[in-house]
């Protein structure tokens, strides 16, 4: 049974044990300093998180870089930190089957995450250091929630109360901003609540179990509940959520350290952003929707977990690259079995390479196809490269060989204009609208002509018993 | 007090810092920047904003009919 995590304080007591926590006890500026130390610790290979004990005006602490390793990726699903990321992709898409695992639900009494309540004179900054990230982003944003939002036609259908991170722009003490994309589940519950006028509750959870925050940017089904899959990741066992206060159709995880409840203020947009974003550059201000927090709930001594991100990769590449991989994976393989393994993980999808056995002449443009119509893979993936079943999506140098050697332009390179794009894509023009590329460089099978069919080759016989032979010669060498 | 964005004068305190007496954060009315006494911001050219921009920027989710 793999090690589960009831909140996020077990997962930071394990990163610590693991050498992959570090604490920064003297006091910091909030910037530049904790925005710098998210960006310097997630450009190292084994980067740690970064607890900040002491900040200047504030009385809590913030930890960053919490997801921004392989090793803490690894740690998270209780896995040796050494695990190599193809083993933890295998990891995932095993455990992925487990889904639904009804989470349990316990009563309010047993939740740390209710311990203290503010109703009254409502004010973030006494209850997380809110600071900049990027110098030019046009506010202190939470870049790190998990905002919980219902069906306002089908309060009660747990299936599609949605578990999403969406990027937060503090406005006021009591208000904040938030991106709701058309392309996510939460602008489907906002356009039924703003066409009768009616706020949209949410409850917005930060400082969770590290599953939780995986789950909430997993693009997964609308109808399929996050906190479901959680259960399901953690191997079976279910996890902990509780009552919202002020929606009772609202659930939160029991363990969080900080729960904003409050609504988004129907048909009214204001300005939003910039922000520095995952694709490396600002994405610009627009008119967006704003949250009335009304009431704040938190553990005692709440630590602010935030990540940084800008230039890839920082923490938030390694949070989406095995959790965008795995449902595209899942999605397409249902329907061609022919499918071996999916990876998503440059610029949250918008780059994706598929490893696939090819059924008949064409196949790999189709599977490319089907790529494109998945809820995630429609917006956001603009490249799709198809490899043959042996080529491993993971290994760029493989991936190159298989470029190299079988793309033919003009019959294997496609594309498709004026389709769904993602606006965060420095390049969509206009910004949500782009040009599908699909390159085929799988092997043609028939009935496709393959006039110039070459013999791959094999390893010379002993090959295997060779590098074990190098292999002890090398460890006697290091031994003198 | 400017907003070093927009340049209106419409700004406030939005909070002083909660432990001891270090920074105040200010908010501007009209485009909503926000920014620490302890910051020196200079907002690029290209991000900042008039009254005519602010009304030209793009709406996310585009707002849907009302029933009727």
């Amino acid at each position: 049974m793999a090690k589960v995590y009831k909140d996020l304080r077990e997962f930071l007591q394990t990163l610590e044990e693991e050498g992959q926590l570090v604490r920064v006890k003297e006091e910091v500026n909030p910037e530049p300093d904790i925005g710098a130390a998210g960006r310097a610790a997630s450009s190292m290979p084994n980067g740690p998180a970064v607890l900040f004990e002491n900040i200047k005006g504030y009385k809590g602490s913030v930890v960053t870089n919490v997801h921004g390793s392989w090793q803490n990726h690894a740690l998270m699903m209780g896995m040796p930190k050494d695990t190599p990321t193809k083993e933890q992709f295998e990891e995932l898409n095993a455990r992925w089957d487990k889904f639904p695992v009804p989470p349990n639900v316990v009563s309010r009494e047993e939740a740390p995450c209710k311990e203290n309540v503010i109703t009254e004179d409502i004010n973030l900054f006494e209850v997380l250091p809110l600071y900049r990230i990027n110098e030019q982003d046009g506010g202190f944003f939470i870049s790190k929630a998990s905002v919980i939002s219902g069906d306002p036609d089908a309060l009660d259908d747990f299936g599609r109360q949605n578990v999403g991170t969406y990027r937060i722009q503090v406005k006021d003490k009591d208000r904040i901003g938030i991106q709701a994309l058309p392309m996510h589940d939460i602008a489907v519950q906002l356009a039924k609540a703003e066409r009768k006028n009616e706020p949209l509750p949410v409850a917005i959870a930060l400082g969770n179990n590290p599953l939780v925050t995986f789950m909430a940017s997993t693009p997964v089904g609308y109808s399929q509940n996050e906190y479901e899959f959680v259960g399901a990741l953690q191997d079976g066992v279910p996890t902990d959520i509780v009552r919202a206060d002020t929606a009772e159709h609202l659930f939160v995880p029991a363990g969080a350290e900080v729960v904003l409840e409050g609504y988004i203020i129907p048909r009214v947009r204001v300005v939003e952003g910039p922000f520095g974003e995952f694709p490396g550059s600002y994405s610009g201000s627009r008119l967006q929707c704003e949250i009335q927090v009304t009431r704040i709930t938190h553990r005692t001594d709440p630590i602010f977990e935030n990540l940084y991100l800008g230039m890839p990769w920082t923490e938030i590449d390694y949070l989406m690259a095995l959790n965008t991989s795995v449902p595209l994976y899942k999605q397409i393989k249902e329907s061609f079995p022919e499918v071996v393994a999916v990876n998503a993980m440059y610029t949250h999808g918008i780059g994706v390479i598929i490893s696939t056995k090819c059924r008949y002449g064409g196949y790999g443009k189709g599977v490319a196809m089907r790529l494109l119509s998945t809820p995630h893979g429609m917006p956001y993936s603009k490249i799709v490269i198809v490899v043959d079943e042996f080529v491993d999506p993971f290994n760029l140098e493989q991936v190159m060989w298989a470029l190299t050697t079988r793309v033919l332009p003009h019959k294997d390179v496609t594309m498709i204009e004026n389709a769904p794009g993602m606006p965060l894509d420095p390049s969509s023009n206009p910004a949500g609208m782009t040009t599908k590329l699909i390159i085929d460089a799988t092997t043609p099978v028939a009935p496709e002509p393959n006039p110039r069919a070459v013999e791959l080759l094999k390893d010379p016989v002993g090959t295997a018993e060779w590098t074990t032979i190098i292999k002890g010669l090398q460890a006697a060498m290091d031994e003198k | 007090m400017k907003c070093p964005r927009c340049d209106s004068e419409n700004t406030r305190t939005m909070v002083k810092s909660p432990v001891g007496d270090v920074w105040e954060v200010y908010v501007c009315e009209v485009c909503w920047y926000s920014w620490r006494s302890t910051e020196n911001p200079v907002v690029l050219p290209k991000f900042k904003l008039t009254e005519e921009s602010i009304a030209a920027l793009g709406v996310i989710p585009p707002i849907p009919p009302l029933d009727v």
